[in-house]
């Protein structure tokens, strides 16, 4: 399709544990769309954080096709794959993970610096900060705010670039629903104003009320893809409502 | 001019385990400081022992007929050793240049006999550059009136009997070989501390030697530098400027033994310096691979953002210098007094090098005075840079090899 931002056929990922291998993925296919705001859900171990690595260009598949902006992942060396997390996507962590020396208008900003902005760094991720309501934390450092400030300020990390797509793991596992709300508010406004298209693994019931599409994993494979606007469908292959 | 953000987040993060980071810069600061101490005291010792030799008479450099290198024959003699002399002495860096004539001879009082080294000098000159012509304990030293005077060492004049206004027979051999006899008397008496050369001191005139002995002329002249670091230097200056058939040879070839043993204290003071730093390496390096290691999920983030290998090398490199510079400044605290106080005070070896202190016809000073300044500094600062990058590199390496997907689960408990 021409709005597809992802598609992956036929992923497999084995993990080698000991003399143990582990078969995270087993010939998953999916393709994720633009604009999508897309829950993975599914048990643990069924492979929603594998399928999260490969799209985010952090693992490469055993098998299979993962093809993210029409690039071929595993045909790509370290440094190219580097170079399409730090200017295509954007990271949000369950634990928030933001830099725990650097304010958070300079954990914003230093995304920017890694991308090699030189003039107006500041003022963008400033900007940034404003847009999601977040600039009276700007000269914060992350031990001086809530676990829902800090998220919010590792979203604005995440989108500091403009990202096409934003990929999300469990974002809100560590807040209260309050704050989960406010969180996800935050990212759909980002994915309709800013054009973004968010993916998360989660187990969040609020988050799957969220989502546009639910795409359900079990033992490493796609067992159904709910797509809350056109229709539901089994084994990733959407069926679309007319 | 803003400060990046990458040399932010790598010294905010020293600030992040203090101990740690004190600890990594007394460690640095201990080694740095140690080898300051070393080096000062090496180049301290390197100044006395170039001192000592140019004091001895054998000058900084000097200028003798190419052949005596090699046979080392004190009957040589310069080609025009006045012609060279003016030369030499024209040379600007040079402080004072001595002619020199040498030979060896037999002294006797009564039934007492003494074998010589007799040195015909520049008595003006002399006085300038020999440490030895200053350390007159009886007497005084040759003035350039002198003829059939003799100055002698302490040793001599207790085996021979003799002191001030004392005759002595002289005995030598002529330029045809045949025996030359000659009086000479008594006028000074010198103490050098150091039995071996107060047992071989026998200085009369130049004219004397040259008279007494028929062979005309200077054999050498000894040449005292301003700069004692420019020997090389100035030995190609004055080679431009002796007679065809004479060169000019540095302190290390006219006493190679001495040449020897500086280098052989240089590296042997090099080689525990590097020990030294080579512990430091190893500690510092340990407690940065444990520091890595604990911020291994941090670096799995930062790669997730999509943070190059070399921006992750420069991250660690900008921490490393950070630490690398306050260790010098450690390095500095530590050994500037030390060197300071043994610069003032020296080291005092007496006690060691017992009463005798000439090795090679050199006459040692017993105390040692560290070589204090400016370039304590650039040496901190290297020793400390070069310390710290080394220590780093292993641990930037395993920072490097994180891999995002193991360090950084992302379904974090």
């Amino acid at each position: 399709m021409d709005d597809a931002l992802v598609s992956v056929v036929g992923a497999r990922k084995d993990f080698h544990v000991g003399k143990i291998t582990v078969n995270a993925l087993r010939g998953l296919d999916l393709e994720i769309r633009k604009g999508d705001f897309l829950a993975i859900v599914g048990p643990s171990g069924s492979g929603k954080t594998t399928l999260l690595n490969l799209i985010g260009a952090l693992d490469v598949a055993t098998s299979g096709d993962v093809v993210v902006f029409g690039r071929e992942l595993s045909s790509l060396s370290r440094r190219e794959r580097a170079e399409l997390r730090l200017r295509s996507l954007g990271f949000v962590f369950q634990a928030y993970n933001l830099i725990p020396v650097l304010t958070a208008l300079e954990n914003v900003e230093f995304v920017l610096e890694l991308q090699g902005v030189d003039g107006g760094r500041r003022e963008g991720a400033l900007s940034v900060l404003e847009h999601l309501a977040l600039s009276d934390l700007a000269g914060r450092r992350p031990n001086e705010l809530s676990g829902g400030q800090q998220q919010r300020v590792a979203v604005a990390r995440a989108v500091a670039s403009r990202p096409r797509l934003v990929l999300a793991d469990e974002p809100t596992a560590n807040l209260d629903s309050e704050n989960a709300e406010a969180l996800l508010k935050m990212m759909r406004r980002l994915r309709d104003d800013e054009d973004m298209t968010f993916v998360f693994s989660t187990h969040d019931p609020l988050v799957v009320s969220y989502a546009s599409r639910v795409v359900t994993l079990r033992d490493g494979k796609v067992v159904s893809d709910e797509d809350k606007n056109h229709g539901s469908s089994e084994g990733g292959r959407v069926e679309r409502a007319n | 001019m803003t400060v990046p953000l990458l040399a932010k987040f790598a010294v905010r993060t020293l600030g992040r385990n203090v101990r740690r980071t004190f600890l990594s810069v007394v460690g640095i600061g201990v080694g740095v400081g140690i080898t300051l101490f070393m080096t000062a005291f090496m180049r301290g010792g390197m100044d006395m022992r170039v001192r000592a030799i140019a004091e001895s008479g054998f000058g900084h450099v000097r200028v003798a007929p190419a052949r005596w290198d090699r046979l080392r024959d004190n009957e040589l003699r310069l080609a025009d050793w006045r012609g060279e002399l003016e030369a030499v002495r024209s040379v600007e860096g040079v402080a004072v240049a001595a002619p020199h004539a040498r030979s060896t001879a037999l002294l006797a009082f009564g039934t007492r006999v003494a074998g010589v080294e007799m040195l015909g000098v520049d008595p003006e000159a002399e006085i300038k550059i020999s440490r030895i012509a200053r350390a007159v304990s009886e007497g005084r030293y040759l003035e350039p009136s002198d003829s059939e005077a003799a100055v002698i060492g302490l040793a001599i004049a207790d085996r021979l009997e003799v002191t001030v206004d004392d005759d002595l027979l002289l005995t030598v051999v002529g330029s045809e070989g045949e025996i030359q006899y000659a009086m000479l008397r008594v006028v000074g008496v010198v103490a050098t501390g150091s039995q071996d050369i107060d047992a071989t001191i026998c200085h009369v005139t130049l004219a004397d030697v040259e008279r007494l002995t028929g062979i005309e002329g200077a054999g050498e002249i000894s040449v005292s530098l301003d700069d004692a670091l420019a020997v090389d230097e100035m030995a190609a200056r004055l080679n431009s400027v002796v007679a065809p058939g004479d060169t000019v040879l540095t302190w290390k070839e006219v006493v190679p033994g001495q040449g020897g043993d500086a280098a052989s204290d240089r590296g042997f003071a090099n080689a525990l310096s590097g020990i030294v730093v080579v512990v430091a390496i190893l500690g510092i390096a340990g407690a940065q691979l444990t520091a890595i290691l604990e911020r291994k999920r941090e670096f799995a983030v930062l790669i997730a953002l999509g943070m190059k290998g070399a921006q992750i090398v420069r991250l660690i490199a900008i921490e490393a210098a950070t630490l690398a510079v306050l260790g010098a400044a450690a390095g500095l605290m530590l050994g500037a007094p030390i060197v300071y106080r043994t610069s003032t005070a020296g080291i005092d070896f007496a006690a060691i090098m017992g009463d005798d202190l000439a090795v090679s016809g050199v006459l040692f000073e017993p105390i040692i005075y560290c070589h204090m300044g400016t370039w304590m500094v650039p040496h901190a600062l290297l020793i400390a840079v070069l310390s710290m990058l080394v220590a780093s590199l292993y641990p930037a390496w395993f920072a490097l090899r994180t891999n995002p997907t193991s360090a950084l689960s992302l379904r974090e408990a």
